[in-house]
């Protein structure tokens, strides 16, 4: 018998357990999904719960009280749950959410769905990217925060947005060497436009402070308009070269210099995380500064599709405050169209967030236009350069295949196989789509005519006997 | 590395309870709560899988359990991500097996 629901949120950070708490307050039977055992998300970093700590930064204690909110609540927690499909409930409308872990059913049907799926770093690929000790930033924070590990002794800190910051100050607190923060941008000239914007933010600002009293006793330099240009070693990282870069994210032939590290941190902000809203069918729009593409979503958060809400990072890149907000407001949403409020119930919620929401829009907005990796920094792969890491596809096999006719990322594919190993395009994308555009620069191309992936279940690779019983039960 | 002091931004842990696992036929201490990946690259592995076409080491990437990376062999089951898998004592974890997921 398949458990029903009137709504399941998918993704447990910021977004997601807002949207639980918010719907389940006004009595919607809510389910909360989440790929990890314990809630809280890649911004709240759970550490497991073997481990104890004496001391918890702010971000932990929001996190706690947060998680107290959904625990003192109704709400179904289905953790360490992989959501492999998302499918139409021919017989009784709603949805089907086809699960995959260790303890959980195999199915949830709920009548509404909250999108809470979160972002990752952008992918941006460079020669040695994919040498091992060459690693994202979220991984590096996860490794530090959740594991109390450090992924070397010496470490470079390359890419664009200020979670740079976080991970050089997290760095040089567990007493890893950190020779340099590159960062891509040159974000001082940009954030005039701004200034207001950030006045609003002295939280952030306070703690951005904190991350760089922490570079500046260490004497660590904080190289605007620098990036990677290649990593080298042979089992793991052993050096990387460092370019300044000009006004087209172009590195500068002759200013080059080779650091011996052992680590190579990559962080190139952050991207969306949409394979669910894809594989369901949602419409996408291409905005770059919110991450490139993004489903089209109402005023209430709701997608193309009745019934389906996307909520926080994985709906365009924000920040933790802004998908809190989020989440509200979609729980908000469904506990009217669920009819457990009333729009005039609703209504002085609703006037409360708004100004909050555009507030933390407003940043969003700045965020984007100062960190957005620019187009430009495509060109650090050379030909050689895979940027297919599943498939070991390089630069110049895609330049090669839109030379031979391909002119969408769809065809790309077909040719080469990009996008069509275990990650599911998630790593590539970003860097096929720019290299198809810029090859074709001359025919003026746009990221809208070159496209996404088209995903389809299963969104993450399963056990054969998974999908087959999955088939069974189908039939 | 595991760190072993406190400071303001990572405060002091206790770890979960001191177990074994087996990397490649050497026992390797991990605690109880860390991943697998954790106590691979604590202990100053690096090199988790060859990639099927250039047999080119790979490590951790993503470290969230979407890049299908860091995968190992985990007490004869192939294509286990590293990151997203918590030791048990005695696990015995395998690298470099290539094979098709």
């Amino acid at each position: 018998m398949t458990e029903s629901y009137e709504l399941a949120v998918i993704g447990g950070g910021p977004a997601g357990m807002e949207a639980a708490v918010t719907a389940a307050e006004s009595g919607v039977k809510t389910a909360l999904i989440d790929n990890f055992p314990d809630l809280g998300g890649q911004y709240y970093k759970p550490l497991p719960e073997s481990f104890k700590v004496k001391g918890k930064t702010k971000t932990e204690k929001e996190a706690d009280v947060l998680v107290g909110m959904v625990k003192g609540l109704p709400v179904t927690q289905v953790r360490d749950a992989l959501v492999w499909g998302i499918f139409p409930d021919e017989k009784h409308g709603g949805w089907l959410v086809a699960l995959y872990g260790p303890d959980v059913p195999k199915k949830i049907h709920a009548q509404m769905v909250v999108l809470a799926t979160g972002a990752y770093d952008t992918p941006v690929a460079f020669p040695g990217w994919t040498l091992p000790g060459v690693l994202t930033a979220g991984a590096t924070l996860t490794l530090a925060k959740t594991q109390r590990v450090v992924p070397g002794r010496r470490a470079l800190v390359v890419g664009t947005g200020p979670l740079l910051l976080s991970v050089a100050a997290h760095l040089i607190d567990a007493g890893v060497e950190v020779p340099a923060v590159c960062e891509a941008s040159k974000p001082l000239g940009k954030a005039i436009p701004y200034i207001f914007t950030a006045l609003g933010q002295w939280g952030r600002i306070e703690e951005g402070a904190k991350y760089i009293s922490k570079m500046v006793a260490k004497g660590v330099p904080y190289k605007m308009g620098w990036t990677i240009v290649e990593a080298r070693g042979v089992d793991r990282v052993e050096e990387a070269v460092i370019a300044r870069l000009d006004a087209g994210y172009q590195p500068v032939e002759g200013s080059e210099q080779t650091l011996a590290v052992d680590t190579v941190v990559a962080g190139f902000h952050l991207i969306p995380n949409t394979g669910l809203a894809r594989l369901i069918g949602c419409q996408f729009e291409y905005q770059l500064e919110k991450g490139g593409w993004v489903p089209v979503r109402d005023e209430t958060l709701q997608s193309s599709l009745p019934g389906v809400y996307i909520a926080g990072d994985g709906a365009g890149i924000g920040g933790a405050e802004l998908a809190r907000l989020e989440g509200r407001m979609a729980g908000l949403a469904v506990a009217v169209q669920s009819g457990h409020l009333t729009h005039d119930q609703a209504g002085s919620v609703y006037a409360r967030l708004k100004p909050q929401l555009a507030q933390q829009r407003r940043y969003a907005r700045m965020l984007g236009a100062l960190f957005t990796p620019q187009p430009g920094l495509s060109a650090l792969a050379s030909d050689d350069t895979l940027i297919c890491r599943c498939e070991e596809i390089t630069l110049g096999e895609v330049k090669a295949a839109v030379a031979a006719g391909a002119r969408t990322i769809g065809e790309v594919k077909m040719v080469t196989r990009t996008g069509m190993g275990n990650c599911q395009g998630r790593m590539c994308e970003h860097g096929v789509t720019n290299a198809i555009v810029a090859a074709l620069a001359a025919e003026k191309a746009t990221h809208q005519q070159v496209g996404f992936y088209s995903i389809r279940p299963p969104l993450h690779p399963l056990p054969v006997e998974v999908l087959a019983d999955a088939a069974e039960d189908a039939d | 590395m595991r760190i072993d002091h406190s400071s303001s931004l990572l405060p002091e842990v206790t770890r979960g309870k001191k177990i074994q696992i087996v990397v490649d036929g050497n026992s390797l201490d991990a605690y109880e709560g860390e991943t697998v990946a954790a106590a691979m690259i604590a202990a100053g592995i690096w090199k988790f899988r060859l990639t099927r076409n250039h047999k080119h080491p790979r490590g951790v990437y993503c470290g969230m359990g979407i890049c299908y990376e860091c995968l190992v062999r985990v007490d004869g089951v192939d294509n286990v991500r590293a990151c997203m898998t918590p030791v048990v004592d005695g696990m015995k974890v395998e690298t470099c097996k290539e094979v098709e997921l």
